[in-house]
């Protein structure tokens, strides 16, 4: 079930005054059980290739395949599109509105055509999947949760289509630390049930923890494409873009410049074992 | 989706007529606007149309802008001449072709009419053109401010309207951000019968609603927090100010009426 994106671009406003070119020649191959970080400084278009993901977007060059097929034929193929790749948008929870939790997240199976019973069990367990308490919360109106609690409610009311993709759009941009692991871990836990995920973020420290690959964006083209541990060690490369690295790989860089015995990482795990390392092997010589 | 609307239609170029005070051009338009109501004699609208023309030509404004924002007017055009050309009922008979009955008076009020309604439009729309919004609101109440004494809120009033023009960008793009998140969750805003299409509004105006009331909330302690406490002894970053142009301006719209005034009397 790979999503192939095929020289995609996309300008907004074409003819007008205002017409600006967002993405333009993205190549990319999304596969099964991957989990994709969409990285690129702000303006770099990442939100914009997102919306192609799911048809919400028609591309102005380019196609979008879902298992071979172009997503944006008719309204049909991109109305199916959709039920296959969730799309969660930057603070989700602005798009609640029903009277209680459970009838928000039943909005998407609803539209789906689906039995009552079935949208029922499916907005139980989108619940159970985010960590919602069904019977404590389900009857609640989603406007008197806490912020952390609504954006689960709006994750919930994605998953409950059970997409097969899963593209998040900056999933814990103004979370407290706390909501914000709670969300890493839902997404971590979806991705190792077999969920394909494309997450677009600034963090990036959220995607050296989560990442299988990473994809970097500038000025609307792919500029690299690779695992985590490629593309955090070109600190450089990254920091010219305006991208920060994950906290552990700019310190491994700056170790490395002070002339210490560091090998390449990003991981807290990693950064501990090589110092140990360091320490226990006789390090050389630090004035 | 919805990026298509734009808000007012101000066209920024660097002309005289842009730099004008914003006080001077409401002036003038009205002064324009009684002026075409006094011309009587077809001719009259030449010297009305002579001034128009060089107001144009001084704000720089494509001729294909003055006449987009005839376009609209088009149907309502029609209708007005078509009316007033077969239901006048005075005069004399100038042509017969079955029940219809065309008259001297029917023709001169049709070619009246539409003539002010172009020239009314198209004279308005030089305001807006060269006008920003929220200069215009400024020009507003700086105008209105006399009213105050008779307790007219011309401050609130001019804040009021800033914050709405303020706002309608910014809640367009909330629509349309609204809008494409339920659509990812199949919703469909575009098809089906009237009353399936009001119930699929619902999801777009409910959290439309909330984020419109969080964003009031937000600017109001925005405003509290920097001691806005209403117009009383309030100053300005841009204080208006009359100049030479300005007055030079007034004078012309003063010719114009003068001459208009003078044409009635002459017939």
């Amino acid at each position: 079930m790979p999503i192939v994106l095929e020289n995609l671009g996309h300008t907004y406003q074409v003819g007008s005054p205002f017409q600006a070119t967002a993405i333009q020649n993205i190549s990319l191959t999304i596969a099964d059980g991957e989990l994709l970080a969409l990285i690129g400084h702000t303006g770099s278009g990442k939100s914009t290739l997102a919306q192609h993901l799911n048809a919400l977007l028609t591309p102005t060059t380019g196609r979008v395949l879902l298992d071979g097929q172009d997503i944006n034929l008719s309204d049909a193929s991109k109305k199916a599109a959709r039920f296959h790749v969730g799309l969660v948008f930057q603070y989700p929870e602005h798009q609640l509105f029903e009277e209680t939790v459970i009838k928000d997240i039943g909005f998407g199976p609803r539209n789906m055509g689906l039995s009552q019973d079935e949208i029922d069990a499916r907005v139980q367990d989108a619940m159970d999947m985010v960590g919602l308490p069904y019977d404590e919360i389900g009857h609640k109106s989603p406007f008197e949760l806490s912020g952390g609690q609504m954006r689960r409610v709006a994750l919930a009311g994605v998953l409950a289509m059970r997409p097969r993709i899963l593209v998040l759009d900056e999933p814990t941009a103004g979370l407290d630390p706390h909501a914000r692991d709670f969300l890493l871990q839902d997404v971590k836990r979806l991705h190792s049930e077999g969920t394909t995920v494309v997450m677009v973020s600034h963090s990036m420290d959220d995607v050296a923890r989560l990442a299988t690959r990473v994809v970097v964006l500038e000025r609307g083209e792919l500029a690299m494409s690779g695992p985590p541990r490629e593309i955090f060690s070109q600190v450089e490369r990254l920091t010219a873009m305006g991208l920060d690295v994950p906290a552990v790989s700019q310190l491994a860089h700056g170790l490395r410049a002070e002339g210490l015995e560091i090998p390449n990482c990003y991981l807290m795990e990693e950064m501990v074992d090589a110092l140990e390392r360091l320490l226990k092997g006789g390090a050389p010589d630090v004035a | 989706m919805l990026r298509d609307i734009t808000l007012g239609q101000y066209y920024p170029v660097d002309s005289p007529v842009h730099r004008l005070d914003p006080r001077t051009k409401i002036l003038m338009t009205v002064g324009f606007v009684v002026a075409v109501f006094l011309v009587t004699e077809l001719w009259g609208y030449l010297v009305v149309l002579a001034f128009l023309a060089l107001a144009i030509y001084l704000s720089r404004l494509p001729i294909k802008m003055m006449l987009r924002s005839i376009r609209p007017l088009r149907i309502l055009l029609i209708f007005t001449f078509v009316l007033n050309l077969f239901f006048g009922a005075g005069g004399r008979e100038l042509l017969r072709w079955g029940f219809v009955v065309i008259r001297d008076e029917g023709l001169n009020n049709a070619v009246h009419f539409s003539l002010r309604l172009v020239f009314l439009v198209v004279g308005s729309s030089i305001l807006t053109l060269t006008t920003a919004p929220v200069t215009l609101t400024d020009g507003i109440e700086k105008l209105a401010s006399p009213l105050k004494r008779i307790g007219f809120p011309a401050h609130e009033m001019a804040m009021m309207m800033t914050i709405a023009l303020r706002f309608i960008p910014t809640l367009t793009e909330e629509a349309d951000k609204i809008m494409k998140a339920q659509t990812a969750r199949g919703a469909d805003f575009t098809s089906g019968n009237l009353k399936q299409r009001a119930t699929a509004m619902i999801p777009l105006l409910v959290p439309l609603f909330v984020s419109a009331f969080r964003r009031a909330g937000d600017l109001a302690m925005a405003m509290e927090a920097r001691c806005y406490h209403g117009g009383e002894g309030r100053t300005r970053l841009h204080v208006l100010k009359f100049g030479a142009a300005d007055f030079s301006a007034l004078a012309a719209v003063g010719l114009l009426i003068f001459l208009t005034v003078l044409q009635r009397r002459v017939m």
